[in-house]
C-alpha cells in the first residue's frame, strides 16, 4: 500500500491482485461445498435457530390466545409488529438499493456485495411479512386483502393504504426472488460443475436450470438482470414511499405529513446498507474473502451509510418543522411529548446513533476500521428500530382526543416477537451462507477479467 | 336404600343386574311403590325411552320462563304479541334505599333483556340511571345465592318453612318475645301492613331497619324544624337561584332522576329563551350538582356549617350577628346571599344526607326566610315506612343480641355484617343469636354469619308494592320465574303467620283487595290490571303539607367548634356504582367509570392535591389511614376540586363474600362508626410504601389547547350566541353526498349533560358490550362504546369541570372508512357509520385513524368470558368475537326495528320514533337523536341552534354527532372561587 488511501486512488483494485478465476471459484463454491460447516457457522446458525424457535413459540401463544397476548391497546392499537415491519422492510429495501441501484450507476464495489444484499433482502423481507399477518385480529383472514373474486362480490377497498401496501410488499417480495433467482443463476451451475456427490450435483442441477454458459446465455441473462435492476430501483422507493403512505394517510397527529414517503425511503437507505456492512464483514472474517470483498468494498458502504445519514438528518428536521409549521395543537403537544415525554430517551437515542454519529464516517481511518463500522452500523439499526418506535408509539398514544391518551407497554411477547423475527432473519442467512455462493462468482470474474491485463 | 346392598361385595356390573335382583326390587316396593313396575320392567329399551321423554320435557321447561307463574299457558298457539325479534315491555319498579323507581322491562321471547325507565312513573319520566340498567345484569348473575344452607349444611325452603314453622310455635307462647326482624328501609305498604300484622300477633317483636346511607340527620332535622318527620321534594323547574350544601339532589336523592330532568331543562338557554337558573355549591368532595354549579367553593366540613350560618345570617333565617363572624368567604357568600335574596320564592337551599342534622335546619329556615316551602319545596307525609332512625335501630338490635334478648332474628335485604358500624360488632352479636335467617339475593357476609341462609328473590322475580319519592305506588310485577328457587320476605313473615304456603302473588293482592275496597276503587280486578300494566297506582301520591319551620330550631343550635389546624377528616361517601355496597357485584357497575375519577375495579382514597403533596403521595400510593384503633389500607387518588384535609373514603367495597365484588377496593366501613356515620377525625394517615395501580379510563384532564369544550357565560351567550360555536367548515375537494332521504344525527347538549354515566351503561346493556374486567381497563381496553369525558379547567384547587358524552360521531367524512382494507366499515345511504364484523381482520387502522378515539377492539374473547347466560344477551344485536372492531352504532337495531314496523303499517317514520338507548335513558335529555334531514325533527331543532358544534371540525370530519354549548351563568358580583 502506498501512502495514498486506496479509496482516492482512482484505478485502485476492487478485488485482491492475487484473486484468480480460478481461485475466486474454488473460495466461494467451496463454501456451499464443503462437506462439514465451519464451527462459527454452527454456532451462529445454532443461536439463530433458537431465537427462531421463540418466533415460533410466540406465533402459537398469539394464535391461540389472540392478538390481546401483546401490549397494543386503543389508542395504540399497533405496537412493535407495525415497528418491526417498517423496520425489516427498510433493511429489506437497503439490499435492493445496494444491488439493484448501485447496478443501473455502475458501480463495481456492488458486483461482490450483490448476493449478500440480495440474501439479506430475502432474509429480512419474511420477517417484514409476517408481522402485518401476526398483528391481526383475525390472523386466518388475512388473504381478505387479495383482490379475488368472492361470492359475495366484495372486494378490498382500494383507498386503503394498508391495501397498497399488501400488493406492493407482495409483488416486492416476488420481484426479488426472481432477481435474485435470475442474479445467481450461473452461479448455481458454477456450483453444479464443482459439486462432488451426487445429491448436490442433481439438487444444484435442478437449480441450476440447465445453463450451460453459452454466449446466448449469458446475453440474455445479463439483459434480464439489467431490466429487473431497472424495475426493482424505482420498486423499492415506490414500496417504502407507501409504507411511509400507511402512516401520512393516517389522519393522526405526527403522522399525517407527506414528508413520510420520502423520509421512510431515507431511513430504508442507512439502515439496510448497515446491515449489509455488518454481514459483510462478517462473510470477509468467516470465509476468508478478504481478497474478494475488500477494504475498497467497506469504504463504499461506509460513504452510502454516511450520504443515508445526512439524508436523514434532513427528514428529521422536516418532521419538526411540520408539526410546528401547521400550528395545531395537537401537533405540537404530539412533536413536543416525542421530545420530551415517555419517548424522549428513544427519541434521542434514535438521533444521536442514526445522525451524529455516523458523522464518524467523514474520517477514512473510522471507514477503515472494521470494529467502529460494526459499531456505527449496530448502532444505526439499533436507532432505525428506535426512530419506528418513537414513531408508532408517541403518535398513536398523543392523539387528537387528551382523554384518550395512552401508553404502549410491550409484553413478554412483544419483546419474543422481535428476537424471533431476528432468529428468522438470521437463520434464513445461515442457509444462504450456506448454500448458496454468497459472492456473485459471475460479476466478480468480470471484475477479475477485467483488472487482471494490467 | 343400600342397606340391602353392603352384604358382602355386590358389585354390579350394569343397571339391569342391580335392577333385577331381589332385594333391589324389594326394596324398591318398600320405599317407593310408584316405581315398582318400572323396575321390575326395566330394560335397556325403557330405559332410553325414558331418558328421551326426560331429555324432551326438560327441554320444554327450559323455553322460557313465562313473566307470569299464575298463567302458564302451552306453546300450542302462540300467544298473542309474542313475536320474535319484538320486544315487549313489562312495567314494574326498582327500589333503592327502598325508594321506587318505575321501570319498563322489555322481553324478548318472554326473556327480560333490558331495563327502561317507566315514563309514567314520576320518579323515572322514561329515565333510568346506571344502577337501574345494571339490575337486569344482577337477575341473571350466575353468582347469586341459589341455595338454602341451614346450620352449615345444604339444605332447602321446605326444611327452613319447617324449623321457623317449629319456632314460631315457641314464640306465641313467648308472645314473641326474641323475636326481632331486621330489614333495610322500606316503603312497601303490604310489607308494613304484614309487619303490624305480625306485632299484634305477637307483641314482644321488634322491627328494626338498617340502610349504611341513611338519611336520618334530615330525617332528625324534619323533627326539629317541622316538629314531626317529613319528606322535602323540590321543583327544580321553578328554582332560578340553588344553594347547594354538598348536594346529591341530581345524583342520588329519591327521586333525583326526575329532578335532573327539570334541573337541565331550566338550564338550556337556546330553549329558555336566554333564562338559565344559578347554582351555587359549597362542598367537600365532588358532586354532579358542585360540577354543574355555576359557583363552586370546595370547603371542609367544618367550614361548611360556619359558612351556612353565615348565609342564614345574611339571609335573616338566623341571626344578625351569625353574618358578623370571621369567613374566609365571606364577599362570595355575601354575593351569593344578595342573589338568593333577589329570587325570593325562586330559590331553594339543599344540603346532601351526609350532613349534619345542623346543616339541615339551617337549611330548612334559609328555605323559609326564601320563601321556599309551597314553591320550590314541598313538604310531604314521610315514604319511608318506619319513623325510626336507621343507626339508631340497628344500635338498639346490636345491644339487644349482645344481651342475649333475642333469639330469632330475620334479616331481609340488609347486609349489617357488612356495613353496620364497626364498631357495634354486628358478627359478634350474632353469633350470641341461636336462631338467624337471612334472606339475601348473594351468600354475603351477613348470610355466611347466620344459622340460616336463604336464596331471596330478585325485584325482577317476586310480586311486591314499592313507593316512590312522592309516594306513588307501583305494583312490581316479576318478570321472570326465580331463577334460582328464591323467596320474598312476605313469605318468610307468613310462615309466622301461619300461612306457610303463602305466595307473594296472594299476600299482595289480598292486601291490595281490602285496601282498594277501603278506598272506594271499584272492581277490583280492573284496578288490579290497570295498575300492574301502568307501573303506578292512580292517586298514590302524598299530598303537601302546609308546614313552615320553628323559629326556635335554628336558635338553638350549637356553634361550630374550632377545628384543629391541619387534622385531616375523613368522609365516608357511597361509592357511585356499588353504592353501600349492595351493587359491588356487578360487573357493569365495578366496570363503570366513576364520574370524577374515572376509576373502575376499585375505590380509593380521594384527597386533594395540595393535602397530596402535604402527605408526600400521589395517586396509585397507598396510605394507611387509622381511625382510633381501626386501620385500613387504601390506595390513593388525587382528585381535583376536593377540600383540603379531607379524606374522602367510597364506601361499598372491600367485601368479603358475595359475588364478583369480593375482594375488589378496600373496606371503608371498618373505620366507620355509629356516632361518626360520615364525617370522622383520623387519627393517622401515613404512606405504607406499597403501590397499587389504579385502573381509570381517562389519560388527560385538561383538553390542551383543543377546542374540544366550547363554552361562554349566560352574557356572552345574550349577547352573541354563534361567538360561541365558532362553525368553521373547511373546504372539500369532493363534492358533497347528497343524504336525500334521511339523514340520522344526534345532539349533545353539554349544558344538560351532569356525567350520570347512565348513557355508558345503558349502551352496554342495549348493545351487548362485554366487561373486560382490571386487568384489561388497565391495559386500554375498556369496551365501552359510549363514554363520558370530564375535563377540568382553571385552578386544580377549584376547577371547572364540564362532561362530554363521546359515542361514535359518524364522520360523513369518516377518516376510519378510507383506512380499512377490506371494506369493513362503511358508509351507508343514511349517513350511518356502519360496521361489518363479519368482514373485519382486525388491522384496527380504523381505531389509530378515528380521531375522536371511538371504537374499541376485541383484543381477546371478551364476550365468551363474561360470565353471564347465553338468555340474558340482547338477541338483537351481534356479539362479537375476538380480533373484531366494534364501536357505536347508533343503535342500528333499534333504527331498522322501527324503520320495518313503519314500513308494515305504511306510515311515514315519525320524529321521535327511533330512540337510541343512550338518548332514552338519559335523565337530563342532554342526548337527542333523529333525522337531520326532517326540519322539524328535535334533533334538527338542537342543530339549528347557534350554539350547535362538532369536535374537531378543522379535520373536515363532518360528524354527525354535534354538541351544545356549555353555558355558565356566573354572578358578575362574584370574581373568583378561591379566597
Amino acid at each position: 500500500m502506498t501512502a495514498l488511501p486506496t479509496e482516492f486512488a482512482p484505478d485502485a483494485p476492487v478485488v485482491a491482485p492475487d484473486v484468480t478465476m480460478t481461485s475466486l471459484s474454488e473460495r466461494v463454491s467451496d463454501r456451499v461445498l464443503l462437506p462439514r460447516a465451519p464451527l462459527w457457522w454452527w454456532v451462529g446458525f445454532s443461536i439463530s435457530f433458537l431465537l427462531l424457535v421463540v418466533l415460533l413459540v410466540q406465533m402459537a401463544w398469539l394464535f391461540v390466545f389472540g392478538i390481546g397476548v401483546w401490549g397494543v391497546e386503543i389508542p395504540v392499537a399497533w405496537g412493535f409488529a407495525l415497528v418491526e415491519y417498517v423496520w425489516w422492510i427498510a433493511i429489506a429495501s437497503g439490499g435492493t438499493i445496494v444491488s439493484a441501484l448501485f447496478f443501473l450507476t455502475r458501480s463495481p464495489w456492488r458486483s461482490a456485495t450483490n448476493r449478500i444484499a440480495e440474501s439479506m433482502l430475502l432474509s429480512a423481507a419474511p420477517c417484514a411479512g409476517l408481522m402485518p399477518i401476526m398483528h391481526l385480529g383475525r390472523p386466518g383472514l388475512f388473504y381478505w386483502l387479495f383482490p379475488y373474486s368472492t361470492v359475495m362480490g366484495v372486494w378490498p377497498q382500494a383507498r386503503s393504504p394498508l391495501w397498497w401496501d399488501f400488493i406492493c410488499l407482495l409483488c416486492y417480495i416476488l420481484m426479488s426472488l426472481m432477481y435474485y433467482y435470475v442474479g445467481i443463476l450461473p452461479d448455481l451451475a458454477t456450483v453444479r460443475d464443482l459439486a462432488q456427490t451426487r445429491i448436490k450435483r442433481i439438487a444444484y442441477g435442478i437449480l441450476a436450470l440447465g445453463w450451460r454458459g453459452s454466449a446466448s446465455e449469458w446475453q440474455n441473462q445479463r439483459i434480464v438482470y439489467a431490466i429487473m435492476s431497472a424495475i426493482m430501483a424505482p420498486m423499492v422507493i415506490s414500496v417504502h414511499s407507501v409504507v411511509g403512505l400507511d402512516f401520512a394517510g393516517g389522519l393522526t397527529p405526527g403522522w399525517h405529513d407527506t414528508q413520510f414517503p420520502p423520509y421512510f425511503f431515507f431511513g430504508a437507505v442507512v439502515s439496510g446498507t448497515a446491515v449489509i456492512m455488518m454481514l459483510t464483514i462478517l462473510v470477509q472474517w468467516g470465509y476468508g474473502l478478504h481478497g474478494v470483498l475488500t477494504d475498497y468494498h467497506l469504504n463504499a458502504l461506509a460513504k452510502v451509510m454516511l450520504v443515508g445519514s445526512l439524508l436523514l438528518a434532513y427528514a428529521y428536521v422536516w418532521e419538526s418543522f411540520g408539526p410546528l409549521y401547521s400550528g395545531h395543537a395537537a401537533e405540537k403537544t404530539e412533536l413536543y411529548q416525542r421530545i420530551f415525554g415517555f419517548t424522549s430517551p428513544a427519541f434521542w437515542s434514535e438521533k444521536i446513533l442514526t445522525v451524529v454519529v455516523p458523522q464518524l464516517l467523514w474520517f477514512p481511518a473510522v471507514r477503515r476500521s472494521k470494529l467502529l463500522l460494526v459499531l456505527i452500523s449496530a448502532g444505526i439499526v439499533l436507532g432505525m428500530w428506535q426512530e419506528r418506535y418513537v414513531f408508532v408509539i408517541s403518535s398513536l398514544a398523543h392523539n387528537y382526543m387528551p382523554s384518550y391518551w395512552g401508553q404502549f407497554f410491550p409484553t413478554l411477547w412483544d419483546w419474543a416477537a422481535l428476537a424471533g423475527t431476528i432468529g428468522l432473519f438470521l437463520t434464513m442467512f445461515f442457509l444462504f451462507l450456506r448454500f448458496a455462493p454468497i459472492v456473485s462468482l459471475a460479476e466478480v470474474r468480470e471484475i477479475v477479467a477485467e483488472e487482471k491485463p494490467r | 336404600m343400600t342397606a340391602g346392598l353392603t352384604s358382602g361385595r355386590a358389585y354390579w356390573r350394569n343397571l339391569e343386574e342391580l335392577a333385577e335382583s331381589a332385594e333391589f326390587g324389594a326394596i324398591v316396593r318398600r320405599e317407593i311403590p310408584r316405581f315398582a313396575d318400572i323396575v321390575e320392567t326395566f330394560d335397556r329399551r325403557r330405559f332410553l325411552q325414558l331418558m328421551a321423554a326426560s331429555m324432551a320435557l326438560g327441554g320444554l321447561s327450559a323455553c322460557g320462563p313465562e313473566p307470569d307463574p299464575r298463567q302458564l299457558l302451552p306453546y300450542v298457539q302462540e300467544p298473542d304479541n309474542i313475536i320474535p325479534g319484538r320486544n315487549r315491555y313489562y312495567a314494574s319498579a326498582l327500589t333503592e334505599e327502598g325508594y321506587a323507581t318505575g321501570v319498563l322491562v322489555a322481553h324478548q321471547m318472554a326473556r327480560p333483556i333490558k331495563v327502561e325507565g317507566n315514563p309514567d312513573h314520576p320518579a323515572s319520566l322514561g329515565a333510568a340511571s346506571a344502577i337501574m340498567q345494571a339490575s337486569i345484569l344482577e337477575l341473571y348473575d350466575p353468582r347469586r345465592a341459589q341455595v338454602a344452607v341451614g346450620n352449615g349444611e345444604i339444605s332447602t325452603w321446605e326444611a327452613f318453612v319447617a324449623a321457623l314453622h317449629d319456632r314460631r310455635n315457641a314464640l306465641t307462647a313467648r308472645k314473641g318475645e326474641g323475636l326481632r326482624v331486621l330489614t333495610g328501609a322500606t316503603t312497601s305498604p303490604s310489607l308494613t301492613a304484614q309487619i303490624a300484622s305480625l306485632q299484634q300477633q305477637f307483641p314482644g317483636m321488634r322491627w328494626h331497619q338498617w340502610e349504611p346511607l341513611h338519611r336520618d340527620n334530615e330525617r332528625a332535622a324534619a323533627t326539629s324544624s317541622f316538629g314531626r318527620p317529613v319528606e322535602r321534594t323540590f321543583d327544580l323547574g321553578a328554582a332560578d337561584r340553588i344553594f347547594a350544601i354538598e348536594s346529591d339532589l341530581i345524583s342520588a336523592t329519591p327521586g333525583w332522576l326526575a329532578y335532573a330532568r327539570a334541573f337541565a331543562a331550566a338550564r338550556r338557554p337556546t330553549e329558555t329563551g336566554g333564562k338559565m337558573s344559578r347554582v351555587y355549591a359549597i362542598e367537600t368532595t365532588p358532586t354532579l350538582l358542585g360540577a354543574k354549579a355555576d359557583h363552586r367553593v370546595a370547603m371542609r366540613p367544618d367550614d361548611l356549617q360556619a359558612s351556612l350560618r353565615f348565609l342564614a345570617g345574611l339571609l335573616g333565617a338566623g341571626p344578625q350577628e351569625w353574618s358578623q363572624a370571621q369567613n374566609a368567604h365571606g364577599t362570595w357568600l355575601k354575593a351569593a346571599a344578595d342573589d338568593l335574596a333577589q329570587h325570593k320564592g325562586g330559590a331553594l337551599v339543599h344540603a346532601g344526607r351526609e350532613q349534619p342534622a345542623e346543616i339541615h335546619v339551617l337549611a330548612d329556615a334559609i328555605n323559609d326566610a326564601l320563601g321556599a316551602f309551597g314553591k320550590t319545596v314541598r313538604l310531604t307525609a314521610p315514604i319511608d315506612a318506619s319513623r325510626d332512625a336507621k343507626g339508631q335501630s340497628l344500635s338498639d338490635l346490636a345491644s339487644d343480641m349482645k344481651a342475649g334478648k333475642v333469639d330469632t332474628l330475620l334479616i331481609f335485604d340488609c347486609n349489617p355484617v357488612y356495613d353496620a358500624p364497626a364498631d357495634l360488632d354486628f358478627a359478634g352479636a350474632l353469633r350470641r343469636v341461636p336462631f338467624s335467617a337471612c334472606l339475601a339475593l348473594y351468600d354475603d357476609e351477613t348470610a355466611g354469619a347466620c344459622t340460616w341462609r336463604l336464596p331471596a328473590t330478585h325485584e325482577y322475580e317476586a310480586w311486591g308494592d314499592v313507593r316512590a319519592f312522592d309516594g306513588t305506588v307501583t305494583i312490581q310485577q316479576p318478570q321472570v320465574r326465580p331463577l334460582y328457587g328464591g323467596h320474598s320476605p312476605q313469605q318468610v313473615l307468613a310462615v309466622l303467620q301461619g300461612k306457610s304456603a303463602a305466595s307473594d302473588y296472594a299476600l299482595l293482592r289480598e292486601y291490595w283487595r281490602q285496601r282498594a275496597q277501603q278506598e272506594n276503587r271499584g272492581d277490583f280486578e280492573s284496578f288490579w290490571h290497570e295498575a300492574v300494566r301502568v307501573g303506578t297506582v292512580a292517586n298514590t301520591a302524598e299530598a303537601a303539607l302546609t308546614l313552615a319551620p320553628r323559629r326556635n330550631a335554628v336558635t338553638g343550635l350549637a356553634a361550630p367548634t374550632d377545628r384543629a389546624a391541619n387534622a385531616i377528616v375523613a368522609l365516608f361517601r357511597p361509592d357511585e356504582g356499588a353504592r353501600d355496597g349492595r351493587y359491588a357485584d356487578n360487573p357493569w357497575l365495578l366496570e363503570m367509570p366513576r364520574t370524577f375519577t374515572r376509576l373502575t375495579w376499585d375505590n380509593a382514597a380521594l384527597v386533594a392535591p395540595a393535602t397530596a403533596k402535604r402527605l408526600g403521595v400521589d395517586t396509585h400510593d397507598v396510605v394507611e389511614i387509622a381511625i382510633d384503633n381501626a386501620k385500613v389500607k387504601a390506595p390513593v387518588f388525587v382528585l381535583p376540586g376536593q377540600a383540603p384535609d379531607c379524606v374522602t373514603l367510597p364506601l361499598g367495597f372491600g367485601r368479603s363474600a358475595g359475588g364478583l365484588g369480593t375482594g375488589v377496593g378496600f373496606d371503608a366501613y371498618r373505620l366507620r362508626q355509629a356516632a361518626a356515620p360520615w364525617v370522622a377525625q383520623i387519627s393517622s394517615v401515613a404512606k405504607s410504601g406499597d403501590v397499587q395501580r389504579l385502573a381509570t379510563t381517562q389519560a388527560q384532564d385538561r383538553v390542551l389547547g383543543r377546542d374540544l369544550i366550547r363554552e361562554a357565560t349566560l352574557d356572552q351567550f345574550n349577547k352573541d350566541p354563534g361567538s360561541i360555536a365558532k362553525k368553521e367548515e373547511p373546504a372539500s375537494l369532493y363534492p358533497p353526498f347528497d343524504y336525500s332521504g334521511r339523514a340520522w344525527a344526534m345532539a349533545i347538549d353539554l349544558n344538560s349533560c351532569i356525567g350520570c354515566q347512565a348513557c355508558t351503561i345503558a349502551c352496554q346493556a342495549e348493545n351487548n358490550v362485554p366487561v373486560v374486567g382490571k386487568d384489561q381497563v388497565l391495559a386500554g381496553r375498556v369496551m365501552h362504546w359510549l363514554r363520558i369525558d370530564r375535563y377540568y379547567s382553571g385552578s386544580a384547587e377549584a376547577p371547572d369541570i364540564a362532561f362530554e358524552p363521546m359515542p361514535c360521531m359518524h364522520c360523513e367524512n369518516a377518516p376510519c372508512e378510507v383506512v380499512c382494507p377490506v371494506h369493513a366499515t362503511v358508509h351507508d345511504h343514511e349517513g350511518l357509520n356502519l360496521m361489518v364484523y363479519n368482514r373485519c381482520v382486525g388491522t384496527r387502522f380504523c381505531s389509530n385513524n378515528c380521531p375522536y378515539k371511538v371504537r374499541r377492539f376485541n383484543f381477546f374473547s371478551y364476550t365468551s368470558q363474561n360470565d353471564r347466560p347465553a338468555e340474558s344477551w340482547n338477541p338483537q344485536v351481534t356479539v362479537r368475537d375476538r380480533g373484531v372492531m366494534e364501536k357505536c352504532t347508533y343503535c342500528i337495531q333499534r333504527i331498522r326495528t322501527t324503520q320495518i314496523a313503519a314500513e308494515r303499517d305504511e306510515r311515514p317514520l315519525r320524529d321521535g320514533d327511533v330512540v337510541t338507548a343512550c338518548q332514552q335513558s338519559c335523565p337530563t335529555q342532554a342526548i337527542i337523536f333523529g333525522d337531520r334531514n326532517d326540519r322539524d325533527s328535535a334533533v334538527a331543532k338542537r342543530k339549528a341552534t347557534p350554539t350547535d358544534y362538532v369536535l374537531l371540525d378543522e379535520l373536515n370530519t363532518r360528524p354527525r354527532t354535534s354538541y351544545g354549548a356549555l353555558v355558565r351563568n356566573p354572578n358578575p358580583a362574584i370574581k373568583s372561587n378561591q379566597s
